[in-house]
């Protein structure tokens, strides 16, 4: 029997990036949520209890950084791995951010497909 | 959290700061970087014959969108009173053009853009480009403001104790965080560079601001508990009373 699939949560207020990241996550076998706005996400994480967070940084009603600090504050949500896509880049670096359990940084700008597929799957090992 | 009351703001004539390039760079980014991850999906992507429909129609409306702001952006570079002449005009004409214009869009986001109809509306002085892009920025805002499945409505509303026609974009989606309304006002009343929704670097509203001032009007917001409306006042056209 092949064991379940991992589970993603995607938080990006931009709909048809989100159902993007959906579909490519999908295909790689991976069991996808979405929270458009970071007001909801903390309830779909608590939910899913994912194996890792795809998140965008400039959200509807808050930041990425606010939800990070949010999900440092509940033990049982802290460890759990997270890769950032964001249009700032260039404007974070890791070192400012790995104490939030952020693994990798993707630049909306520059990334390919499989490279959110690689990120999540790097940070869900790791 | 959801506050009790709806609190309202009037925006006209209260931006001052021209929006820095950097600014519009930045507008742009995001419907590009959009633009290049669906290319890539249908490049190397295994998709069905519908995802692929779906993806290409979402790459038109995106597009659409990219341009509406460069042609906007355009626009107030360029834009003079002789240029952009008002006249007396039906707004319902304006609601149902932006709703025709915007249901592939909406469409595409499983949303709906509904225009709520009144009779007996009165023409209004306006330029019906101008209105037409300053309901467009409106819609597309609420647009990310709204529910899933959700309405937005275009409303249009006289008030004839001001001889003003207010047309209005209302979304039902999360109530914006009182801060962040605190911010606008604040920003607004400061005559600072306006400041939007939190995601947003506030150009679309800037932009309106600009053409409504150009047809003698002005835009502004009311925070309601279940979302919020942006609207646009412009005065009610005195010719049929004159004859």
């Amino acid at each position: 029997m092949s064991s379940p699939a991992e589970r993603v949560v995607v938080v990006e207020d931009d709909e048809l990036l989100a159902e993007h990241y959906l579909r490519i996550l999908r295909r790689a076998g991976y069991e996808v949520y979405h929270a458009g706005h970071a007001l909801t996400a903390i309830d779909v994480i608590d939910d899913a209890r994912p194996h890792a967070i795809l998140l965008d940084v400039l959200l509807t009603g808050t930041n990425a950084l606010v939800l990070l600090h949010e999900l440092q504050s509940h033990k049982d949500l802290a460890s759990i791995p997270v890769v950032l896509a964001t249009n700032l880049a260039d404007q974070l670096a890791m070192d400012d951010v790995e104490s939030y359990g952020v693994k990798r940084i993707l630049d909306k700008a520059t990334m390919h497909p499989e490279d959110v597929v690689a990120a999540i799957r790097w940070a869900t090992r790791s | 959290m959801r506050v009790n009351s709806s609190e309202q703001t009037g925006v006209g004539a209260l931006v001052s700061g021209v929006p820095s390039v950097s600014v519009a760079a930045h507008e742009l980014k995001s419907p590009l970087v959009l633009l290049r991850q669906l290319s890539l999906e249908l490049l190397n992507g295994d998709l069905t014959d519908s995802q692929r429909q779906r993806i290409l129609e979402q790459m038109v409306s995106v597009s659409e969108k990219g341009l509406r702001l460069t042609g906007d952006l355009t626009k107030t570079e360029t834009l003079q009173q002789p240029l952009f002449d008002c006249y007396p005009l039906n707004p319902l004409s304006v609601t149902d053009d932006v709703a025709n214009e915007l249901s592939g869009l909406y469409k595409a986001h499983g949303r709906t853009l509904r225009v709520s109809r009144i009779r007996h509306l009165p023409p209004v002085v306006a330029n019906h480009d101008l209105l037409r892009r300053i309901l467009l920025n409106f819609a597309d805002n609420a647009l990310h403001y709204s529910d899933i499945h959700g309405v937005v409505e275009l409303q249009a509303q006289l008030q004839r104790e001001r001889d003003i026609v207010r047309l209005s974009v209302r979304d039902y989606g999360p109530s914006l965080p009182l801060a962040s309304w605190r911010k606008l006002t604040s920003s607004l009343s400061n005559k600072q560079q306006m400041q939007a929704r939190p995601l947003s670097s506030g150009l679309g509203l800037y932009i309106s601001h600009q053409f409504a001032s150009a047809m003698n009007g002005h835009i502004g917001a009311i925070r309601h508990r279940d979302g919020a409306s942006f609207y646009v006042e412009l005065p009610v056209s005195r010719q049929l009373s004159i004859i």
